[in-house]
């Protein structure tokens, strides 16, 4: 009756996987037995990763990409022979007050938040089709959302535009992407430890404020977000597509 | 338990699954029990409750079973103030009548209303004031909801009406019972194949309508139903409260 989170035999992407989610989801994903592949800007900080992975007796391959480079992207796409799941993690963040947002911020997150997590995206799941087993053996596709993307946060508006609209991505994704059997799903974490976070908590009453928010009365950890991810990708999901796995401890139930 | 991979591990702790004998609360108790939890079941048919047990006891947990209509609050009162150990609600009893909402009948409203809504209320009620009497330092109560708690369907104005309360309850209850560590989910399925629903699915129109409806060709078994309930029972959720996972193969996110 209990599907595990087993991953053998499966080739996961992983975005924005040198640091902080992302590098937690590509931990957690060779620990549940998958192949990872993982994508950072950074180059020590993908080799780091990759000596945790190796040290967990996962098995891992880098390759240091912007992905808001397409053609970067596309490049290591085709050096690929396999993939069953894509965790779309590479995101950021620049909160101000939307009567002060700088344009170069604007254009900066949306082509990162949206309009790269859209290219990644679709050139992993025409990839993923091509697969003559795929319907068969399934796919699945996790973008790395927030709880940002289900309510708004004062200073947030930009980001809470790019969520909300990978919120609308992963439902049309799913229902198109069916046919296929790759399943898309979104994970929606309230504020994690993460290095980006650690950064705004330094502002102990921001800190505060946002506590106050989590009815469970604390931060999630990367290991809560990373499991998550772990399940949909599995087939512990296999019939949950098209929609959201909130980890917030919470905070919009209120 | 990995680094950041968390297991969905219940050894040690103590579930109780009402409607336990058949469909998806039987699914829920066996997957609990192979995670390692021990059983508490509530049924009203002694020889299913008598065969679950066997089940259960092969699998080296404990396994208690209680004889009781869930609607016989003082009956259902007195066994779960008395019980020495309990982390975990599968709050799973439920029924339906379709019928056309012009022709609902008083007494098929009144039984949904009784099972769906009352008795998951009073046994929510009970088994959280138990767990925190027994001052168990975490807990996780999972209400067995529906996509018709989400959406409407053919013949379901009633079973929406109770299934959309169980949405509210579970959120209410997540922010009072946060403070205790107690987390509160629902799942919402599709339409599983049970006992139940068998006799729906044997309507070929019906058959049709559900196939139509779920973007992912498949029908939701009780097993993809009772994983996800597992992993909210288990700490792999920790942060995961006030949220619903839904198992439907797509059909609300069109």
């Amino acid at each position: 009756m209990l599907k595990k989170i087993n991953l053998k035999n499966k080739t996961a992407l992983v975005t924005g996987a040198g640091k902080g989610l992302g590098k937690a989801c590509a931990i957690a994903l060779a620990e549940a037995g998958a192949k990872v592949i993982i994508l950072s800007r950074t180059k020590s900080d993908l080799d780091k990763v990759s000596k945790i992975i190796r040290k967990t007796k996962g098995s891992s391959k880098s390759f240091v990409c912007d992905v808001t480079q397409l053609e970067e992207f596309k490049k290591i796409l085709q050096k690929i022979t396999r993939l069953d799941i894509l965790v779309n993690n590479a995101g950021n963040n620049r909160p101000e007050h939307f009567t002060k947002v700088k344009k170069e911020n604007m254009e900066y997150l949306t082509n990162l938040n949206m309009k790269a997590a859209f290219n990644v995206a679709q050139l992993c799941s025409q990839k993923m089709v091509k697969a003559k087993n795929r319907k068969k053996i399934g796919g699945s596709i996790i973008h790395m959302s927030s709880q940002l993307g289900r309510v708004g946060c004062e200073g947030r508006n930009v980001y809470n535009m790019n969520k909300f609209g990978v919120e609308g991505l992963a439902r049309g994704m799913a229902v198109e992407l069916a046919e296929y059997n790759i399943r898309v799903n979104t994970v929606c974490p309230t504020f994690v430890e993460t290095p980006m976070v650690k950064k705004f908590f330094k502002n102990k009453k921001f800190k505060n404020q946002m506590l106050k928010n989590i009815p469970l009365g604390r931060v999630a950890k990367e290991s809560d977000v990373a499991t998550a991810v772990a399940f949909l990708a599995a087939d512990s999901s296999e019939m949950i597509t098209g929609t959201s796995l909130v980890v917030d401890g919470g905070w919009t139930a209120q | 338990m990995g680094i950041f991979l968390k297991d969905i591990s219940l050894k040690g702790k103590t579930a109780l699954i009402t409607g336990a004998t058949k469909g998806l609360g039987r699914g829920a108790a066996e997957a609990i029990a192979e995670a390692g939890g021990n059983i508490i079941a509530i049924g009203r048919n002694q020889s299913e409750l008598n065969s679950l047990g066997k089940k259960i006891k092969k699998l080296k947990v404990k396994y208690t079973s209680f004889n009781c209509d869930v609607n016989n609050y003082d009956k259902i009162k007195n066994f779960i103030t008395n019980l020495k150990k309990l982390d975990i609600l599968v709050n799973n009893a439920g029924t339906n009548i379709p019928e056309n909402f012009l022709n609902v009948k008083k007494t098929s409203l009144e039984t949904l209303l009784n099972v769906n809504t009352k008795a998951v209320f009073n046994i929510a009620q009970l088994c959280a004031n138990q767990i925190i009497k027994l001052k168990r330092k975490q807990g996780s109560i999972i209400n067995i909801s529906s996509i018709f708690g989400l959406v409407a369907g053919q013949k379901r104005t009633v079973y929406s009406m109770t299934k959309f309360g169980v949405e509210g309850l579970t959120k209410g209850m997540a922010l009072d019972l946060a403070k205790y560590n107690i987390r509160v989910n629902s799942v919402c399925p599709n339409i599983v194949l049970t006992p139940r629903t068998k006799k729906y699915f044997s309507d070929k129109k019906y058959n049709k309508y559900v196939k139509e409806s779920t973007p992912i060709n498949k029908v939701v078994t009780i097993s993809d139903v009772a994983t996800s309930i597992t992993f909210l029972a288990s700490e792999a959720s920790s942060m995961i409260t006030g949220t619903s996972i839904i198992i439907d193969g797509g059909w609300t996110a069109k």
